[in-house]
């Protein structure tokens, strides 16, 4: 009776004590559940081998948020799946990621077309969500709220090109496009630019992908007798048409292809031909955006090659996201949405401010030109690691 | 002895098979479609409860059912295989896209227009597709789906190859009740391809497409209406796709590595069977769901794999398989469980001495040669006409020329008095022109019954049918063999069959072509015993090409010779096998 | 003059489409099989010269001897095991042929990307332009053209001067007969797919100097194949010659005066017309 008493009162002491252990218990480990952040990168299938870049950048952002105690005080987890380049299957993926896998986070697919295929799903699902791989700006069109470009916009690409070649005295230029959604609203832009400068188009086609022969079209070109020839190509178009004009032994004074030169293997294919071909790109090893030099040594560091265009997008999505989710201190969508849509994040890619329907108009274009197998930055002036060379000979 | 996988397939075969024929012809038990309905409410309810993923895998899965079916409409009943069907999964997402984006047509409606949309495609590319056959066929369509995407990446009023964004709405457990609906649609025609009456001009079509035409199957017509059926499904389920989806552009409007998949899918699972694509789909989606994600550098390659494997290993798929060991067997069409009663009493044909058939001037050259010379001839009323000849001297063109496989280029074929010259093959067979040919074209993948019932269908409503095709099973005596596929009769029965189907089409004339080569003499006195009295069976007269001279001159009223696509000699049989001039054409002047 | 500049991008072109054809013709003409697995062959040959080259250093028309023989010895393997089967399958034999080279074409493809990844890859060698009384005539095409139109005339040779390819020739006008004739007809399919495989790998050697090739759009080059076999009449390797240039010429055309949107549909367009209007081809054999 005496121990049946001390045993209640004790009893009694310890409800409470348990209860706040348990409790204690329970936020430690909700403090120790980790931030998921879910991606469907392009591990097979043609888009492959520049996903995998797009899969480092996210992949070093978060390596870098946990060497820092990652956000919120929680680590983050990076939770990814295959879809082998095929828009059907990442729209699967990522529903799975929402649904099934309850992800806290999204970083957006490689590429236009893939992105373009998931950005409805974010927001039927109202997501906010950074999409790195989505240049076009169709996307991010009156629908659109809940994502957003991490791109310098399609329609910029080589911006700077008619600029460049009115600046010596060029006034005629044939503008050709790919029939790829991107290229075609890049070709556009260009037409529109060309018509505002008062500069002569004296050739414009599209044509099919995958490309056909360029042997009469390069004809066409120079029969039409332009001062600078400006391509908004995919890569074997861009390489197709340089074989071609050399082919005829016609070289423009000016010569621009947008995406191709930037890959690795253009000037291996195609050797001195690519001698002062100008190219676009949206980032480059020598900018001094914030945190740039940081961000390329780390990634050295952890992939022991450097960084490309690819990489800078997708971390700086990681940088943006992360500072919406430092300054809403939550992962509640409507509020990381409110604030992506209102404010500006320094990143390695530039300064992110989206429009009202998630168009990026903070980021910067930027020209290179491959001179003698090197490629430098030449545009704009401010940031040129050396002077555009003019002219364009094909050796 | 050399014994390979198939002869040793064939003799477990031929052993298993026996005793599972009979029981396979009564119809689905009470219990299998109770059993069956069930299993399907849960596998159609389970996605509805679980995750979002699973609700989309689970409509992804449809979506292929739909395709598979679709494709084994034109690929495996019709036998027009067809690499591009994915243009009709195109022409239906653009055509549902474009009436979301410009009408306030609810988008499910949408794609059921899209889908006819799809079948009126069909119908009209069917006017140049399908004049091509076999290999050209397939890669016709091909090529056919690469010029739709160019042409949609340049036709920017449906969005160029930018592509089109649709409103977007959550609308997943709709899309998959539209995506269940479309299945079983694509499912039903199968159905009703491969148990109906109709379907069998679909798999005559396939097998013997001179044959079918030959016993008034309007081939055209059936090659289009399966063609359009083939693409309904695809179309609506195309247009189902890009709503879910909120975006279309042309790479994924006319995806190739679709029409890989499904043809994967339906071949695994056996192609032109009625559970073959189903069982593919389900297998090869589900596995491969798991599968692929563990080696997903693979799954194309193994996709490749399984095509080659099943084409060499077990070309009939799973079902192929499963028929081995006695499941899932086709059931023969509209065969009742035991051979029926001939009730339909034998009907002489009306007496009369009219003209039944006859040739007048017929000329047929091939180019520079010239096959039949100016030949006429008449067939009458109540007789039998052997035509004989040494080879080459235009028999088989003759008879082409009447039943219209050769067009004449001079001269006029006429029968009852009509000029028929212009009419195609199966309308006269139609009007009552039967034939026999030479080496048997006989419906490999249908029974006797079948092949019988092809020919007594038209014009008639399913019971006589099956009354005339048990009648002129009869007539030959093949009744109980009525169930066998055509492979396993001996070549007499297989001619008796032949002559079973003529008999079917209730016809005015038959005309055989060689009927007694290659038979025994047993034989040949079985098929005579059915020539002797024609008449009574309904058939005004019988006009016969033989080489069997013996076979055939007692039982002939008259016998016309043909030399080198000229008519030398005509009468009674006594009086022209001693013509000289017959005799010389055959054995040679010794000079 | 520009004119004539187009007639000569033409016919260089051309020879481009005839050495990437009559690999698949001869196949076609013994087999009466369209060898759906044509493009992959050339497409991997390509890559893998691509790789080689980039880690020798080595002129690749070195390779050409090697994937040569190669190819010849992989081709009649794979015919023996996996075509020859069908060949008693009478005629469901074409059909089935076609699934399996659709088949046999993917695993080519996943492993050529597996091996050498899937982007796109060319190589700069032979890039000289030499201009003749005013025309531009490139090396590597000139090169192609000279080998389409040696390996045509040594086909030609081959199949109406030699024993051998007399009996080929017989085999594919008429297989029975050509059993009659004591022709051994299993060896006969053997012996032209083989070839039509190495014809293929050659093709690919050369190819990677002319345009950029990936394996995962290596189904393009069969259509195209296809499309000037068709062209041409089926088995004939003289109107495969006939089709290769026409083809060419057109498309240079078209690609001048309407652009290059409607200069890739050309093949398609011309291809559906022929089976349409003269189903024979251009060649002067009709099967």
């Amino acid at each position: 009776m005496l121990g049946g008493n001390l045993r209640a009162r004790g009893g009694a002491f310890l409800v409470p004590l348990i209860a706040a252990a348990t409790l204690f218990a329970a936020s430690t480990a909700q403090a120790q559940k980790p931030i998921v952040v879910g991606a469907s990168i392009s591990e097979t299938g043609p888009l492959a081998v520049d996903a995998a870049y797009h899969l480092k950048g996210i992949q070093l952002a978060v390596a870098d948020a946990n060497a820092h105690g990652g956000w919120l005080g929680r680590k983050l987890e990076l939770k990814y799946y295959d879809d082998q380049s095929n828009p059907g299957t990442a729209v699967r993926l990522y529903t799975r990621l929402i649904t099934d896998d309850k992800a806290d986070l999204f970083v957006g697919p490689y590429s236009s077309g893939i992105s373009q295929a998931v950005a409805p799903l974010m927001n039927k699902y109202e997501k906010a969500t950074p999409m790195p791989g989505a240049s076009l700006p169709a996307i991010f069109s009156g629908s659109n709220k809940w994502t957003f470009q991490l791109l310098p916009p399609a329609t910029g690409y080589l911006d700077g090109m008619l600029p460049l070649m009115k600046s010596h005295g060029a006034h005629k230029v044939a503008i050709l496009q790919a029939q790829l959604s991107f290229t075609l609203a890049c070709g556009q832009a260009r037409l529109e630019q060309a018509k505002k400068l008062g500069m002569d188009v004296v050739y414009s086609t599209t044509y099919a992908m995958p490309p056909p022969d360029f042997s009469s079209i390069a004809l066409a070109i120079k029969a039409a007798n332009p001062d600078g020839v400006v391509v908004c190509s995919y890569y074997p178009d861009a390489v197709g048409l340089a074989q071609a004009l050399h082919r005829i032994g016609y070289a423009p004074k000016f010569f621009a292809e947008t995406i191709g030169p930037a890959e690795d293997q253009f000037i291996s294919a195609l050797g001195p031909i690519t001698n002062r071909i100008i190219s676009n790109t949206s980032w480059w090893l020598s900018l001094k955006t914030s945190g740039n030099a940081g961000f390329i040594e780390r990634y050295k560091a952890m992939f022991h090659e450097e960084p490309d265009y690819h990489v800078a997008a997708t971390y700086s999505a990681m940088e943006v996201l992360g500072a919406a989710v430092k300054a809403t201190k939550s992962l509640d969508q409507s509020k990381l949405r409110a604030w992506m849509a209102t404010h500006e994040v320094p990143t390695v890619e530039g300064m992110f401010k989206a429009g009202p329907t998630g168009l990026s108009i903070g980021f910067a274009q930027y020209m290179f030109q491959i001179q003698n197998g090197k490629r430098l930055l030449i545009w704009p002036v401010a940031d040129a690691q050396a002077k555009a060379e003019v002219p364009y000979t094909g050796q | 002895m050399n014994l390979d996988a198939r002869q040793v397939g064939q003799w477990i075969e031929r052993r298993l098979a026996a005793p599972a024929a009979a029981a396979s012809v009564s119809g689905p038990r009470p219990l299998t479609i109770g059993i069956l309905a069930a299993l399907i409410a849960c596998a159609g309810g389970a996605p509805l409860v679980s995750s979002a993923y699973i609700l989309q895998l689970a409509t992804d899965l449809l979506t292929f059912a739909a395709l598979a079916y679709s494709w084994n409409v034109i690929s495996g009943c019709t036998g027009y295989l067809s690499f591009g069907q994915v243009s009709f999964f195109g022409i239906g997402a653009y055509a549902t896209s474009i009436l979301v984006m410009h009408t306030a047509v609810p988008w499910y409606v949408d794609a059921v227009i899209g889908a006819v949309i799809g079948g009126v495609s069909a119908a009209l590319l069917g006017t140049i597709m399908l004049r091509l056959r076999g290999i050209m066929f397939a890669l016709g369509m091909l090529g056919l789906a690469r010029i739709l995407m160019v042409v949609a990446s340049n036709w920017n009023f449906i969005g160029g190859a930018a592509g089109l964004t649709l409103p977007a709405q959550l609308t997943p457990i709709a899309v998959y009740v539209a995506m269940w609906v479309a299945a079983l649609v694509a499912f039903g025609l199968n159905y009703f391809l491969l148990r109906s009456q109709w379907g069998l001009s679909v798999i005559g079509v396939r097998d013997e497409e001179v044959a079918a035409a030959a016993v008034g199957v309007p081939t055209s017509w059936v090659k289009t209406v399966a063609f359009i059926l083939s693409a309904l499904a695809p179309a609506a389920v195309g247009g189902l796709v890009a709503w879910n989806r909120s975006f279309l552009d042309p790479p994924s409007a006319f995806d190739p590595t679709l029409d890989l998949q499904v043809i994967v899918f339906a071949l695994f699972g056996g192609i032109g069977t009625v559970w073959g694509p189903a069982l593919g789909t389900l297998i090869l989606v589900i596995v491969g769901e798991q599968f692929w994600a563990y080696l997903p550098e693979l799954q194309l390659a193994l996709y490749g794999v399984l095509v080659i494997a099943v084409v060499l290993a077990f070309p009939g798929g799973i079902v192929g398989v499963a028929n081995r060991f006695g499941w899932l067997r086709r059931r023969p069409v509209a065969a009742p469980a035991v051979f029926p009663r001939v009730s339909r009493p034998s009907q002489p044909a009306p007496p009369g001495d009219d003209t039944v058939i006859e040739v007048r001037d017929l000329t047929v050259r091939f180019g520079g040669l010239v096959a039949l010379n100016g030949v006429s001839l008449a067939v009458r009323r109540g007789e039998m006409v052997s035509i004989i000849g040494a080879n080459g001297a235009g028999k088989t063109t003759l008879f082409n020329a009447v039943t219209g496989f050769v067009k004449p280029s001079e001269g006029g074929v006429y029968f009852q008095g009509k000029l028929v010259s212009d009419i195609p093959s199966h309308r006269r067979a139609h009007q009552g022109i039967a034939r026999t040919f030479q080496i048997p074209r006989l419906m490999e993948s249908l029974t006797v019954w079948e092949n019988t019932l092809l020919a007594a269908r038209h014009g008639k409503r399913r019971h006589a049918a099956v009354e005339q095709a048990a009648w002129a099973l009869h007539m030959v005596k093949l009744d109980s063999l009525w169930l066998e596929p055509p492979g396993r009769l001996s070549p007499g029965q297989q001619r008796r069959l032949e002559m079973a189907r003529a008999l079917a089409l209730d016809p005015t004339v038959i005309l055989l072509d060689e009927v007694m080569a290659g038979m025994t003499r047993d034989e040949q006195d079985e098929i005579r015993a059915v020539l002797r009295h024609f008449r009574d069976l309904g058939v005004a007269a019988v006009a016969g090409v033989e080489h069997i001279i013996s076979a055939i001159a007692d039982i002939s009223d008259r016998m016309i010779v043909l030399d080198r696509g000229r008519k030398i000699a005509e009468g009674k049989p006594e009086a022209v096998l001693r013509d000289p001039a017959v005799i010389e054409s055959y054995l040679g002047k010794v000079s | 003059m520009i004119v004539l500049q187009l007639v000569v991008n033409g016919v260089l072109l051309g020879g481009t489409y005839i050495l990437l054809a009559q690999g698949l013709n001869l196949v076609f003409g013994v087999m009466g099989i369209v060898n759906l697995a044509h493009g992959s062959i050339i497409t991997f040959v390509g890559v893998f010269t691509y790789w080689f080259v980039t880690q020798t250093n080595l002129s690749p028309l070195l390779l050409m001897p090697i994937v040569f023989v190669l190819a010849l010895g992989l081709g009649g393997a794979l015919q023996r095991l996996l075509l020859e089967p069908l060949a008693k399958l009478g005629n469901r034999r074409e059909l089935l042929s076609l699934m399996v080279t659709f088949g046999l074409s993917y695993v080519i493809v996943e492993t050529a990307i597996n091996c050498f990844g899937s982007q796109y890859v060319s190589l700069p060698n032979l890039q000289a332009t030499w201009t003749v009384a005013g025309l531009a005539i490139n090396e590597a095409l000139v090169v192609a053209g000279v080998l389409g139109a040696v390996i045509s005339g040594c086909l030609h040779v081959w199949l109406h001067y030699t024993a051998s390819g007399k009996a080929l020739l017989a085999t594919s006008q008429n297989s029975t007969g050509a059993v009659t004739c004591g022709i051994d007809v299993r060896r006969m399919r053997g012996i032209s797919f083989a070839i039509g495989s190495a014809l293929a790998a050659i093709a690919g050697v050369l190819l990677i100097l002319i345009l950029p090739l990936s394996a995962p759009t290596a189904d393009t080059l069969t259509i195209l194949a296809f499309v000037i076999v068709a062209l041409g009449g089926l088995g004939d390797y003289k109107g495969a010659v006939l089709a290769g240039l026409l083809l060419g010429l057109v498309q240079s055309g078209v690609g001048y005066y309407l652009g290059g949107d409607v200069e890739v549909v050309v093949p398609y367009l011309l291809l559906i017309a022929f089976m349409v209007l003269r189903p024979q081809g251009l060649g002067q054999a009709a099967r």
